[in-house]
């Protein structure tokens, strides 16, 4: 009963269990699990030879050895091809085998085997896996220490106790110390003295905390050279608040550094430059928002760079004049046209200065930017107002007296003619008794020619001083234009007036200089003058050649404009003035007149009221 | 009282449907706080200025600088004002297909921005002007927001 009970126990085992008898091994007991193994049915009673089911030749042979040596033997994680369901190759499978000689009745004789196969294909599976995962990371090591070793940075690895558990061998090369060096007493006395003491606080509170550092500081070098180095790490964590280990690395930011800090250093200087300077100084951005006031724009103002703003320096000018400024202003930021412009700005004080605000675009690698400057030239500008107020009226009273003396010596010819006619008369048809009265005649006669001759000295004398009898030369247009221009910048800069200059189709012209100068000074003047006071002055001068190919002047401007009666010729009377409120003797357009005329040509206008007004110069009448 | 002007950058450009979207909420939730004002918006350029009583504009600039979909936000100017300049919160933008937008409440073609009311002083005009400019570009210069002389 008990027998039976343990066959059944081994006929279901989980482990294959086979006894084979006798020294041809022939198959005895084989229970379930044996029976899978081996695969084949197997026949009680067969030799094993005949019927090796999965079993190799190998074994087979190592069967009979523990045979006859009776000395048990185990194969460990052998493997079997068992033939699985289907003709496929199953995976491989391995068991643990077992050989025990069985004596029977305790005596010496060997009389069969007890085969035991344990599968342990899982725990095979298991520790090849594992070996496969350490050559993995033998290979993941070696990648990891060729490239550790390979970027130019210096790398480490620290413990929780702050010692240096790892440093790539890039430390010794950069800091010349022998493989032997001990890094943990070495490194710090590589450190700057300087900044020795705050790395080493800082890694130990960083280390405290349990996170990661940057810094940057002094190493030095193997020539002796203290090199700034950036210090990078961050902590190996495991568990959420357990740092085991801090990896980093070091990288040389020696000349970065340098040239950040000479950048530092010239920009410094710049601001210090800057602010040294007793005008308003200021930078702006592409965008055209004001980033820098130099200190004497704070003191100026009275206001604080941040007070100030990026478009606070608008808020100084004068009102009247903040929009015209402003929009300029804009423009110059849309186009990238260089800033100018004469503006009164208020002082802390509250006075209105007059400064010329200039600004121009900067563009370099690190990209666009504006500087300005406002320059204080509100004595210059009052003491040019006053000078050019007095030249002003110098020049007019001089012009005024000359007209006077010229149109005057012109005017007492004809008198003086009727008197000389009237004299001739008088001999002709008196008669005189007295010898001595003819001579009177002849006296009177004498004083009219002296008077005719003194009027006719007179008139030259004037034309002489204002060189209006000068002979004629070839004259380039521009360059007389130019001349009379820069003497007349002020009133152009004042007026903002713009000037377009076309001598393109008749750029010659052979006239007296001063006669031309004097023609295109009175003209330019007076549309400057009398220019609409809603718009800036556009003058627009032009040579052309008539039909007959005679050089003609054209002066057209969008001032005031003026009433013209109908008379052809009526507006260039002395003295006459079409627009009260402008200063002025009214001799001016008389005068060109007179000039042109007096070489064979003449002058014509059109005007229209509050649109503008157009002089043409007829040099010569063919 | 005060407003703020900022510029900023998008992290990535926004559609028609962003702007839209971005349209409507803000205009709903600025109408609900009183808060009035400009956005203009072009290629990812971001610029806007905002109205409204500092309790409310401080905590909403904050939460604006903070907000992921736009980076590089620089604040121009941030002061106080005694009025409104701007009567209702509107965005200006050029719609890829701009059938549709110009009904919208709140919409403006970055050309038909009017010019600002003489309430705003003539540097707070330039500002938005340079603004304009920085967010459009050149084109935007021809239609100046700056009181004519």
């Amino acid at each position: 009963m008990r027998e039976q009970q343990l066959k059944d126990i081994l006929r279901h085992m989980p482990a294959g269990v086979a006894t084979l008898q006798g020294p041809e091994l022939r198959y005895g007991f084989v229970n379930e699990a044996m029976q899978e193994v081996l695969g084949a049915s197997v026949t009680e009673g067969f030799p094993i030879t005949e019927c090796p089911g999965t079993l190799p030749a190998d074994l087979l042979e190592v069967m009979q050895e523990v045979y006859r040596r009776g000395q048990p033997y185990v194969a460990k994680a052998y493997r079997l091809a068992l033939s699985s369901e289907g003709d496929e190759p199953g995976r491989p499978r391995y068991f643990d085998i077992a050989l025990e000689p069985v004596r029977e009745g305790g005596g010496e004789e060997v009389t069969g085997l007890l085969l035991f196969a344990v599968d342990v294909t899982g725990q095979e599976e298991a520790r090849q896996r594992t070996h496969e995962l350490a050559i993995e990371t033998r290979r993941l090591d070696t990648r990891l220490r060729v490239l550790t070793e390979t970027v130019p940075q210096i790398t480490f690895t620290v413990d929780a106790k702050g010692n240096y558990e790892y440093v790539s061998p890039q430390w010794y090369y950069f800091t010349g110390q022998p493989p032997t060096a001990d890094l943990n007493a070495m490194w710090p006395l590589l450190i700057h003295p300087d900044d020795r003491l705050r790395i080493l606080y800082q890694t130990d509170a960083a280390r405290t905390a349990g996170i990661g550092w940057s810094y940057e500081y002094r190493l030095r070098r193997h020539d002796g050279q203290y090199r700034w180095v950036l210090s990078r790490a961050l902590p190996e964590l495991h568990a959420p608040d357990k740092p085991v280990f801090w990896h980093g690395a070091l990288t040389e930011v020696h000349d970065q550094r340098e040239l950040a800090e000479a950048l530092r250093r010239g920009e410094a200087e710049l601001r210090f430059l800057a602010d040294s300077i007793p005008e308003l100084i200021w930078t702006a951005t592409a965008e055209g928002f004001v980033d820098y006031y130099n200190q004497y724009s704070e003191e100026y103002s009275g206001l604080l760079s941040k007070d100030l703003g990026p478009t606070g320096w608008i808020n100084l000018l004068h009102p009247s004049e903040q929009a015209n400024a402003a929009r300029r202003w804009v423009h110059s930021i849309a186009t990238g046209e260089s800033y100018e412009g004469l503006f009164r700005m208020r002082r802390h004080d509250e006075r209105f200065r007059w400064h010329i605000i200039r600004a121009r675009q900067l563009t370099d690698a690190r990209g666009l930017r504006w500087f300005g400057a406002c320059t204080d030239v509100d004595d210059q500008h009052r003491l040019r107002e006053v000078l050019q107020t007095q030249y002003d009226e110098l020049a007019r009273t001089n012009r005024d007296l000359d007209t006077f003396v010229y149109t005057a010596s012109h005017d007492l010819k004809q008198p003086l003619f009727n008197l000389r006619g009237l004299f001739d008369e008088l001999r002709r048809s008196a008669s005189f008794d007295d010898p001595q009265e003819s001579q009177i005649l002849t006296m009177v006669d004498e004083a009219l020619r002296q008077l005719d001759l003194t009027l006719q000295d007179l008139a030259a004398t004037v034309q002489d001083q204002r060189g209006l009898s000068a002979p004629t030369e070839s004259l380039d247009l521009r360059n007389v234009a130019d001349e009379v221009l820069l003497g007349l910048r002020a009133q152009v800069l004042e007026s903002q007036a713009e000037i377009e200059l076309d001598f393109e189709a008749a750029p010659t012209l052979t006239y007296g200089r001063a006669n031309l100068r004097s023609v295109l000074h009175n003209l330019l003047s007076n549309a400057l003058k009398f220019s609409h006071p809603g718009r800036p002055p556009h003058i627009k001068v032009q040579s052309n050649l008539s039909d007959t190919n005679q050089p003609i002047l054209t002066v057209h401007d969008n001032g005031l404009g003026m009433e013209l009666p109908d008379m052809p010729t009526p507006v260039f009377q002395p003295f006459t003035r079409q627009h009260p409120h402008v200063a002025g003797a009214g001799v001016g357009i008389y005068l060109v007149q007179r000039i042109i005329t007096s070489r064979g040509g003449h002058l014509e206008v059109t005007s229209t009221v509050g649109q503008g007004t157009a002089f043409s110069v007829y040099w010569f009448d063919a | 009282m005060i407003h703020i002007i900022y510029i900023s950058r998008a992290v990535r450009p926004l559609s028609d449907q962003d702007l839209q979207l971005l349209l409507d909420q803000c205009r709903r939730d600025n109408a609900q706080h009183n808060v009035t004002g400009v956005l203009f918006y072009s290629h990812g350029n971001i610029a806007q200025l905002i109205e409204g009583e500092a309790e409310v504009l401080e905590p909403l600039f904050e939460k604006i600088s903070r907000d992921g979909r736009h980076s590089n936000v620089m604040k121009l100017v941030d002061k106080p004002i005694n009025i409104r300049s701007f009567s209702e919160w509107s965005m200006a933008f050029h719609p890829l297909e701009p059938a549709g937008f110009e009904q919208l409440q709140g919409f403006l073609l970055p050309n038909r921005v009017p010019p600002v009311p003489s309430s705003l002083t003539i540097a707070d005009a330039t500002l938005i002007d340079l603004v304009r400019l920085a967010v459009f570009g050149a084109d935007a210069a021809a239609t100046s927001v700056l009181p004519q002389a």
